[in-house]
């Protein structure tokens, strides 16, 4: 990719990335660029490191070879950029009966980022109240986590991840669970907060139709990468076969492809 | 039933047990939400292989318990960190090492010191002046550490891995609150006994837990429970002449059933 001399820095960048567990390699040899204020989606078929990737750059999972950028920012300074990214992560059940109000859930969002004794204050409650609303759960400040919905548990996470303003929005699958209605509310306020705050957001999924008539950048990922472009570009036949390694097929419908795959390994 | 307060050693004894009280039910919140009893039950039992070695050094056996529980907490920490094996099982590990560190100190001294199991099983009706000063330093940090670490706390508290990635060292956080439970249970130790202990860190907090979903009142009622336990459960054994510590148990533990009773959670209300 060459990169126009006026362009923005990107907003994340990959140069060879290797990340592995325990010796066998989750990621491998990754390169590329995140633009600033791209939509972008990752997929790929279980176990093929999507979720690696989202906690590569967050700092979580250190390459064993390679460097990633975050915006200027590289190596072991992740840790300290995570708190200015915006990280969903895959859904998991609160406790019903556990004692955390949806308002302390998303001014969770805060907490790393002042130090011990401070509290977010006045200003800090504005502002969750103020993303609880861009959330569509205004009312729920005061109820106790564990008694949302997913869908509404999906909201109040990506509030959290908000209130702080992040210069990323991470999501990983987050659509995993939810009903249909739900997974389109979710979409439509990922795609929205991107749109309105022009924020960077990578978004990983398996459910590609969902969500590409939204993204800039498809990123087919397996432990390498297969294809990274423009949906158009990225979501055809072969490159797709080869990276679920099963039969793909890609059918026309109302002027754009629909993506059917197997997840699963043949032989 | 006035007159029993006019003995020095009941009065010791009610201060004692509100202030070790007030320091197992805040740190028994965190117990209860992180689901900690188990390796508070193992570092309660490390504490006698402490006593025992600082017994067999002619040692500080207080000091050398402190720092001994404190290494227990630590190679646990280390051991489940490492990720190969499940953190009861590394619990489990640990509870059996130290007991049988205790046992093997007991049998390389050349006397029998009764002291010893003092330690382990201490009367609140005899606590010391001693005592007193250690429980108060002992509420204190415990007071002051939660109140530093009050959100951090509560982070951890909600969930370790989310906390993790939103940027908060959870696993140093996580040490912390290892290592503050494991000193309130050292410390406690010697002035009320390991059931007494345990009893106050998990049942107060455990009957809190059954009344709100406010993180904040949870340990303002957890206080309350844990303090009324003490204070209806001592005047119970003075009026039934009956042992104190365990009167405090029962009283702790009728009051959780009664909380349990009454819990919105149960009857799927909302708070």
């Amino acid at each position: 990719m060459t990169q126009l001399p006026s362009a923005p820095p990107p907003a994340v960048r990959f140069e060879g990335v290797t990340v592995a567990y325990d010796g066998s390699p989750a990621l491998e040899e990754v390169t590329l660029e995140i633009p600033a204020g791209a939509l972008v989606g990752v997929i790929g078929p279980n176990g093929s490191g999507k979720t690696t990737f989202l906690k590569a750059i967050l700092g979580l999972v250190p390459p064993v070879q390679g460097r990633i950028f975050v915006g200027e920012e590289c190596c072991h300074h992740l840790k300290r950029i995570r708190r200015e990214i915006g990280y969903v992560p895959q859904a998991s059940r609160v406790d019903p009966h556990a004692p955390f109000r949806v308002l302390d859930v998303v001014l969770m969002g805060l907490y790393p980022g002042l130090g011990p004794l401070r509290r977010p204050g006045r200003e800090g409650r504005r502002k969750a109240l103020a993303v609880l609303e861009a959330v569509g759960m205004e009312g729920f400040a005061l109820r106790p986590a564990g008694r949302l919905s997913g869908g509404q548990l999906q909201r109040v996470a990506i509030a959290r991840a908000l209130v702080r303003d992040p210069r990323i929005l991470l999501l990983d699958e987050p659509f995993t669970g939810l009903d249909v209605r739900s997974q389109h509310a979710v979409l439509d306020l990922v795609v929205r907060t991107h749109r309105g705050r022009g924020l960077t957001t990578i978004l990983v999924t398996h459910d590609v139709n969902l969500v590409y008539p939204h993204l800039d950048r498809v990123l087919a990922l397996n432990r390498r990468v297969y294809a990274y472009g423009p949906p158009q570009e990225a979501l055809v036949r072969e490159t797709l076969e080869r990276m679920y390694g099963a039969e793909v097929q890609v059918h026309e419908a109302e002027g754009r492809p629909f993506v059917f795959a197997g997840d699963h390994h043949h032989g | 039933m006035g007159e029993m307060f006019s003995y020095a050693f009941v009065q010791r004894a009610l201060l004692a047990s509100l202030l070790v009280g007030t320091a197992c039910s805040l740190v028994g919140v965190f117990v209860v939400l992180r689901g900690l009893a188990f390796i508070g039950a193992g570092i309660a039992h490390a504490a006698f292989g402490g006593v025992a070695l600082g017994f067999l050094l002619g040692w500080n056996p207080l000091v050398t318990a402190v720092g001994f529980c404190a290494a227990t907490a630590g190679a646990i920490h280390a051991t489940s960190q490492a990720g190969r094996i499940r953190m009861d099982a590394s619990i489990g590990i640990f509870y059996a090492l130290t007991m049988a560190l205790g046992i093997l100190f007991v049998g390389l001294m050349k006397t029998y010191d009764a002291r010893l199991y003092g330690y382990l099983f201490g009367n609140i009706l005899s606590v010391t002046t001693t005592d007193l000063r250690i429980i108060s330093a002992l509420t204190a940090v415990v007071a002051a550490v939660v109140a530093v670490f009050f959100k951090e706390f509560q982070l951890l508290s909600f969930d370790p891995e989310v906390a993790e990635a939103l940027g908060l060292p959870a696993g140093r956080y996580s040490f912390v609150m290892l290592l503050l439970v494991s000193l309130t249970i050292v410390l406690s130790l010697d002035a009320v006994g390991i059931l007494l202990v345990f009893a106050l860190i998990v049942t107060p907090a455990s009957a809190a837990y059954q009344l709100t979903y406010d993180y904040r009142a949870l340990f303002g009622l957890s206080i309350l429970f844990g303090n009324l336990s003490c204070f209806l459960g001592l005047v119970l054994s003075y009026g039934l002449d009956v042992p104190s510590g365990a009167t405090i148990v029962l009283t702790a533990t009728g009051l959780f059933f009664v909380c349990l009773a009454l819990s919105p959670k149960r009857r799927g209300g909302r708070p």
